[in-house]
């Protein structure tokens, strides 16, 4: 071919496109919502992230427009027909068609393709990422709600969004729920339980508007514990460590800071600040301490022979991948081992988020160092007393040392970092063990010119000697310490001051100690300075106060605790996300792709909780308001609750998202509860719940909302609420975890050596909350119902219909119990005369009418049973289990009728 | 006309009116066998509500474990896997190493120890020589010691893997890893992903069910049987010897069976008019729930009694019934995979053989566990071969790591009693029946059996060649969590062509 036939080709087919650029009105090609998608179902897994055959990927913009193996760039903005990644993909040759060996692109996509290029391939930013900006109203929908009396509802916000779309979809609202139905949705939404009777009596005769019910609601203490379960799915909550051993942990109080942080409506803002960073506020309270327990609730591992420093690692890679996908919904997992596959952030990026959570004090120890100690308020007293003594006779720097050692006991070295043992040994890879002539050494201990040294300890033999020398066995004697038998105990020696870092040589000395016996094990070594202000009147107190709080035996819990400057810790890049194989260093900083961070804020994690919460960071309130939605319509806003990144659903009602974002930040100041408020006062949300097949058909996932949720309920509710109908529920609110009744034989975990303790009195009866959650062997009834086993974050749970659930409903003593009493309360409110019994507990449960073929039904359950009962007394002798109850073959029937009604699918789920 | 027929067909009327082309098919093909269960029941197989124009409801919608067909033709329908918690000893039981007698006793050469973390050894510890006595058996010739002379005849039906390694070598994290494929919590168990996949064949029973022995459960917990990520209808059911086989199966002290059945019909018809009221599907899955929740608490005592087996297969097996034992649960995973279930997990815990004690040793501990599997996983073999079952049920048996040729020195002091440390760079699992290479080796591990030299297989290849029996491509098969689309094998995992039939 001549050069002349190629231009003059050339010309025509630049001809024929400009015709056919004129002809057709392109409309501009939106590069997320029209090419990513493309890219990421068909290109990405060979370009992109882990693989970039033939050196090009379409993961980040710069990449996909780089130079490939071949030289040139597969993209040439403009010019379709001039780029590789068009010419491959149209191509006839199969083994240089792409997808290689998969089926081609559609025609359509690739038309799609072409335009975008010739539109000047323009690379465009994820909707997630793209600021909230200030909302505005759609237009008056043409649909009218109407009320009870037929009168005209006005509609809110949220219903001109839902009805905008409905319209669109030619689907038509549902009508407002039956009060009394609504009341009961309300309640089991907002408190996690059915409606009190007064308050169903207050809005049946309508002495207060549904409006005033949902405030009521709102400011039941019932509220926190609902909204709390949901919570502590995020944040792993559970009451024992995991792993192999799986041992308790006293975890409570934080669960207690959440219920208590969701009642006070304490603003989402500082809710995220004080979990993430309490410890690095100025001044924190014991509360702000406290809800730092967040990230504490990583799993431990006790097992014996495995590494602290692994498992502390695993923690902290687990706190990054937390925080993100709570408060980004963004999958950070992935980039652990290697740059995100889908979304544009890079293998280091993970890191430089992990450097800022990489210096908390804890190290996986066993006793799980450091614990907040909550005193007594006379204790509590004493300790304002030592640090005002120190700030008066020395200064407030000081006073904060002696208030922080008190307050968690930091810093101090934990026994595991212990090395080259001669007759010692890291005893269960825990504590230092060492024999009659053992030693190690304590490499780089910084004691801050302290002089003292606390030595936490226990020994089972008397009359030994541990010295410890500066540097080695010859180095200079700084410490002779008599150690005789003695529990596990803090001890105070004096110790000589030390400028700048020095390894400490130990050595043991014990008569006594029998070969291979351990003469002490150590658990903490901590150096501090001793009390100032000795010659002073008073001292003895103070010193002896100071010595009554190190011994106290208080409530802990464990929380973070920033390393002082002198224990930081370097951040480095794991190689593939192995935590043995270091990469290059890293500071703390942000992914780039996301929101930028701002000077005014710190390179800690405070920072980064700041950075979070700013209201020019678009995911979090996105990530919150989706998941308020999901958890009172069942289905987020965007469906993949976990994730809004560029794998992500589309959000059903973008723009309603971002109304409610906006609204939860700059209107609201971060409310939950005033988020809650909106959305359940909304038509939407108090529309019926009764589908049709043509609704089913057109959207059998309700995401177009022309119909109210109707949703099981969740494992907590289930139990919640069938304590509360028959009136067995404890209203005893905090502390330590329960215990009801399980079947024996549950709890078999290998070295532990705990048991359940079946609770007795109320504590039998206490919301599901509160049950004791053991991770490797949870509370078998809520496992049944879906709730996870809180190893790992949950950002959902998968709603399951199964027949092992029918067996706990039916079975299990806690739902027996419960049938008995509600049995006693329906005979009570009719004693003469069964039906109604029967009418008055089903609409005591589900607040509606019951119909003539339940009834019926019922009716017929209960004849049957009375008769087999009249005739055959024995069954009665432990009816259900229960030992001396006086049970009548009427109590045993309507027992059976009570049973049935507690596994109704009108009452397991949301109406 | 069945009743749930009549329902959809009432609801359909009342609702649809003039759209005459959209009706509901109801397809029940079959009747509840021999429960007489009629005038509660439908009558009707759970999930044969077809996909239909009005209601588009999959099986699954109506019974979440309603067997699917895999992708591609399987060699296996049902697994049984067989895990020694607690990791044996490969070099006592199958990789003989004639070399290892002479260095016995002596200090540990430094090249094994170099840059090496154990979990317990510290220092240089000395070369344990193998305490049994080998020799090779069947027409394979297959290495197979002392301690375990019943299997030794049944060699030529199995597949050993010699060179099975694994990164993990303390129990928790290697038994999750070898049981979800990571070490971490979280991730869904094979018998979760396969059941997800496959469903199950017997509606009456869990479709994956664990049975564990030893008096303990695995170090890990029940999260080596969870469903981690995927619905938690997928994790695995205990099935236990003492007490209610499964949790709340037995019915309350003053209910008789017929008064269960009365109350599931109360409820059902009740439930009935709420779906009259409410149309919502999600109902008529609740009413097949507890209709199955009926039938298991029938058929699942049924099938966990092993009384009624004939005394030469209690024989076969060294049963010993109404105990806890790892005989009974051989027998009882015959049982429950014959009757349609699809995985069926044995744990036997107590093979942890550091030589701490007599009951921990290689030398004495470690035979006496030997002999209590010896005759039951023989006697499964023989016995799902004589019923034809072999061909169709793949049998997997190993531990979660294997044990150092190194004499163990806790924290470098002197045993009481012989024992190996964890050990996870080669170790032996052995794999039988659907679509496995009778009489196959594969892995060659060095001298001491303390490496793999050749024909090594990590834990992601053997989850990839069981999910490959069972009909899947294990690259193909995920389900998206937390953003992404999760694998039993991460981004791993080869086919183990060579134990392949």
């Amino acid at each position: 071919m001549t050069r002349e036939r190629i231009a003059i080709l050339l010309s025509v087919l630049l001809g024929v496109s400009l015709l056919f650029f004129f002809w057709k009105e392109e409309e501009k090609i939106d590069f997320s919502t029209q090419i990513k998608p493309i890219l990421n179902t068909h290109c990405i897994t060979c370009h992109g992230g882990v693989k970039k055959n033939g050196e090009f990927s379409l993961l980040f913009e710069e990449e996909a427009f780089a130079p490939t193996k071949s030289g040139h760039p597969a993209i040439i903005p403009g010019d379709p027909n001039g780029s590789e990644l068009i010419r491959r993909l149209t191509e006839s040759d199969p083994e240089l068609r792409m997808p290689y060996q998969k089926s081609p692109l559609s025609e359509e996509e690739i038309e799609l393709l072409k335009t975008w290029i010739r539109q000047g391939a323009k690379w465009g930013e994820h909707w997630a990422y793209s600021p909230v900006a200030e909302p505005n109203l759609p237009a008056s929908p043409s649909t009218a709600s109407l009320g009870n009396n037929n009168e005209p509802i006005p509609l809110k916000p949220i219903d001109y969004y839902v009805r905008e779309k409905l319209e669109e979809l030619n689907l038509q609202p549902s009508e407002q729920a039956d009060i009394s139905q609504l009341i009961r949705r309300a309640a089991l939404d907002i408190t996690g339980l059915p409606p009190s009777q007064e308050l169903i009596q207050s809005i049946q005769s309508g002495k207060i508007s549904y409006d005033t019910a949902v405030d009521q609601l709102l400011a039941s203490p019932s509220f926190g514990e609902k909204w709390a379960s949901w919570w502590l799915d995020l944040a792993r909550y559970a009451d024992t460590k995991g792993y192999e051993r799986d041992v308790s942990r006293t975890m409570w109080p934080y669960r207690d800071w959440v219920i208590r942080a969701f009642n006070s409506d304490k603003p989402f803002d500082e809710f995220t600040i004080e979990q993430l960073a309490g410890d690095l506020l100025h001044n924190p309270t014991t509360d702000q301490l406290a809800a730092t327990a967040f990230h504490r609730n990583t799993m431990n591992n006790d097992e014996g022979g495995t590494n602290d420093e692994e498992f502390r690692v695993a923690a902290v890679l687990d706190r990054v991948s937390t925080t993100y996908e709570v408060w980004q919904s963004t999958t950070m997992a992935c980039v652990q081992c290697h740059s995100h596959p889908y979304d544009p952030i890079r293998h280091e990026e993970f890191y430089q988020s992990t450097a800022f959570f990489n210096n908390s004090r804890d190290e996986d120890t066993h006793d799980e160092e450091p614990k907040l100690r909550f005193y007594e308020s006379e204790d509590q007293e004493r300790l304002n007393e030592i640090v005002n003594w120190v700030s008066e006779n020395q200064d407030d720097e000081e006073a904060d040392k002696f208030k922080k050692f008190l307050t968690y006991q930091e810093p101090k070295y934990a026994a595991h970092i212990a090395q080259d043992f001669i007759k010692s040994e890291l005893i269960d890879t825990k504590w230092l063990g060492m024999q009659a002539d053992g030693s190690c050494y304590l490499r780089d201990i910084d004691t801050q010119e302290a002089d003292q040294l606390l030595l936490n300890y226990w020994s089972d033999v008397d009359g030994s000697t541990l010295t410890i020398r500066k540097d080695g066995p010859e180095g200079d004697i700084l410490s002779t310490i008599p150690i005789n038998k003695s529990a596990k105990a803090t001890r105070t020696i004096s110790f000589p001051k030390l400028s700048g870092k020095h390894d400490l040589y130990l050595e043991m000395k014990s008569p006594k100690a029998k070969t291979e016996q351990n003469a002490i094990a150590v658990v903490w070594f901590a150096f501090l300075p001793s009390l100032p202000g000795k010659e002073k009147n008073g001292f003895e107190k103070v010193q002896n106060n100071w010595e009554n709080l190190i011994a106290a035996k208080t409530t802990t819990v464990p929380i973070l605790i920033e390393n002082p400057s002198f224990m930081s810790r370097e951040t480095h890049v794991f190689e593939r996300g192995n935590w043995m194989i270091l990469g290059e260093k890293v500071s703390p900083e942000i992914p780039k792709s996301l929101n930028p961070s701002e000077k005014k804020w710190r390179q800690d994690r405070l920072g980064f909780a700041e950075w979070l919460v700013d209201n020019q960071n678009p995911l979090t309130a996105r990530t919150l308001v989706n998941r308020i939605w999901d958890q009172l319509f069942g289905r987020g806003i965007v469906s993949t609750l976990e994730d809004m990144g560029t794998q992500s659903d589309p959000p059903s009602h973008p723009e309603l998202l971002d109304y409610l974002a906006w609204r939860v930040m700059n209107e609201y100041d971060w409310s939950i509860k005033e988020l809650i408020r909106e959305i359940v006062t909304s038509e939407t949300y108090k529309q019926k719940s009764v589908l049709s097949p043509e609704l089913f058909a057109a959207d059998p996932q309700n995401k177009w909302y022309a119909r109210g949720p109707r949703i099981r309920l969740s494992a907590e509710q289930v139990r919640d609420q069938a304590l509360a109908v028959s009136g067995l529920l404890s209203s005893k609110m905090f502390g330590k975890p329960v215990m009801p009744p399980q079947p024996e034989g549950i709890w078999q975990t290998v070295y532990n050596g705990e048991s359940w303790v079946e609770a007795e009195g109320e504590d039998r009866y206490r919301r599901g909350i509160y049950t004791f959650l053991k991770r490797t062997s949870p509370y078998p009834s809520m496992v049944t119902f879906d709730a996870g086993s809180r190893e790992v974050c949950l950002s959902r749970r998968i709603v399951t219909n199964t027949p092992l659930q029918a067996l706990v409903t039916l079975n299990d003593p806690v739902f027996l119990e419960a049938s008995f009493h509600l049995a006693k309360e329906m005979m009570e409110s009719n004693p003469a005369d069964p039906k109604s019994a029967i009418s008055y507990g089903y609409s005591k449960l589900v607040l509606s009418q019951i119909s003539k073929n339940t009834s019926e039904a019922m009716m017929s359950l209960y004849k049957q049973g009375l008769s087999e009962y009249q005739t055959r007394p024995e069954l009665l002798e432990k009816f259900f289990g229960f030992k001396n109850q006086i049970v009548t073959p009427e109590l045993a029937a309507m027992s059976l009728v009570a049973n049935a009604f507690l596994n109704l699918d009108e009452f397991l789920t949301k109406p | 006309m069945n009743q749930l027929e009549r329902l959809l067909n009432e609801f359909l009327q009342q609702k649809l009116q003039n759209q005459t082309r959209r009706h509901f098919l109801m397809d029940c093909v079959s009747k509840v066998g021999g429960l007489a269960m009629v005038p509660l029941l439908f009558g009707c197989e759970p999930g044969t509500i077809k996909k239909s124009q009005g209601l588009n409801l999959s099986d699954r919608d109506l019974n979440p474990l309603a067997p699917l067909p895999p992708p591609f033709a399987p060699k296996a329908k049902s697994i049984i896997y067989l895990h020694m918690a607690g990791a044996p000893s490969q070099l006592e039981l199958f990789d003989y190493k004639p070399e290892l007698v002479k260095y016995d006793g002596k200090a540990c050469p430094e090249s094994l120890l170099e840059g090496r973390q154990f979990a317990f050894i510290r220092g240089v510890p000395n070369i344990l020589g193998p305490q049994a006595k080998f020799s090779q058996h069947g027409q394979s010739g297959a290495w197979v010691s002392d301690y375990l002379p019943h299997f030794s005849s049944v060699v030529d039906e199995v597949a050993f893997l010699k060179a099975v390694h694994t990164d993990q070598f303390n129990h928790g994290p290697a038994q999750l890893f070898m049981q979800t494929g990571s070490p971490r919590l979280g991730r869904p168990s094979i018998g979760s992903w396969v059941t997800y996949g496959l469903g199950t064949e017997n509606k009456n029973l869990p479709g994956f069910v664990v049975l564990t022995s030893g008096g303990k459960t695995p170090d890990a917990g029940k999260s080596v049987w969870g469903s981690g990520f995927l619905p938690s209808v997928y994790q695995g059911v205990q099935c236990r010897s003492k007490g209610d086989p499964v949790l709340y199966l037995q019915d309350p002290e003053g209910m008789t069976r017929d008064m269960k059945k009365s109350v599931i019909q109360a409820i059902n018809s009740a439930n009935e008019e709420s779906f009259k009221d409410f149309g919502d599907p999600e109902i008529l899955a609740r009413i097949n729930q507890y209709e199955m929740a009926y039938r298991m608490q029938i058929e699942v005592p049924e099938v966990m009694n092993i009384n009624d087996e004939p005394e030469a297969i209690q024989k076969l097996y060294g049963t010993k019934p109404g105990e806890e034992s790892f005989a009974n649960n051989c027998l009882l995973a015959r049982k429950l995979v014959e009757k349609g279930v699809r995985f069926v997990q044995l744990y036997d815990w107590g093979w942890d053989t550091h030589g701490t004690s007599k009951k921990e040793s290689i030398d004495s501990g470690l035979r006496q566990k030997c002999q209590e599997i010896d005759r039951p996983i023989t006697a499964l073999l023989l016995d799902l071969k004589q019923r034809g079952l072999l061909e169709e049920t793949l049998v997997v048996w190993g531990g979660e790591f294997g044990r150092t040729p190194m004499q163990e020195n806790r924290e470098g002091k002197v045993q009481g009693w012989k024992g190996r440390d964890h050990h996870g760079d080669a170790f032996t699992m052995w794999m039988a029946g659907g679509g496995i290479k009778k009489g196959a080796s594969y892995g060659i591990t060095d001298d001491f059996g303390f490496a793999g030299l050749d024909e090594r297989v990590s834990v992601h290849d053997i989850h990839a060649t069981i999910l490959h029996l069972m009909g899947f491509d294990h690259e193909q098969f995920t389900y998206d969590f937390q953003g992404r689309p999760f694998r039993l094998t991460d981004v791993e995992g080869e086919l183990i062509h060579s134990i392949l039939a």
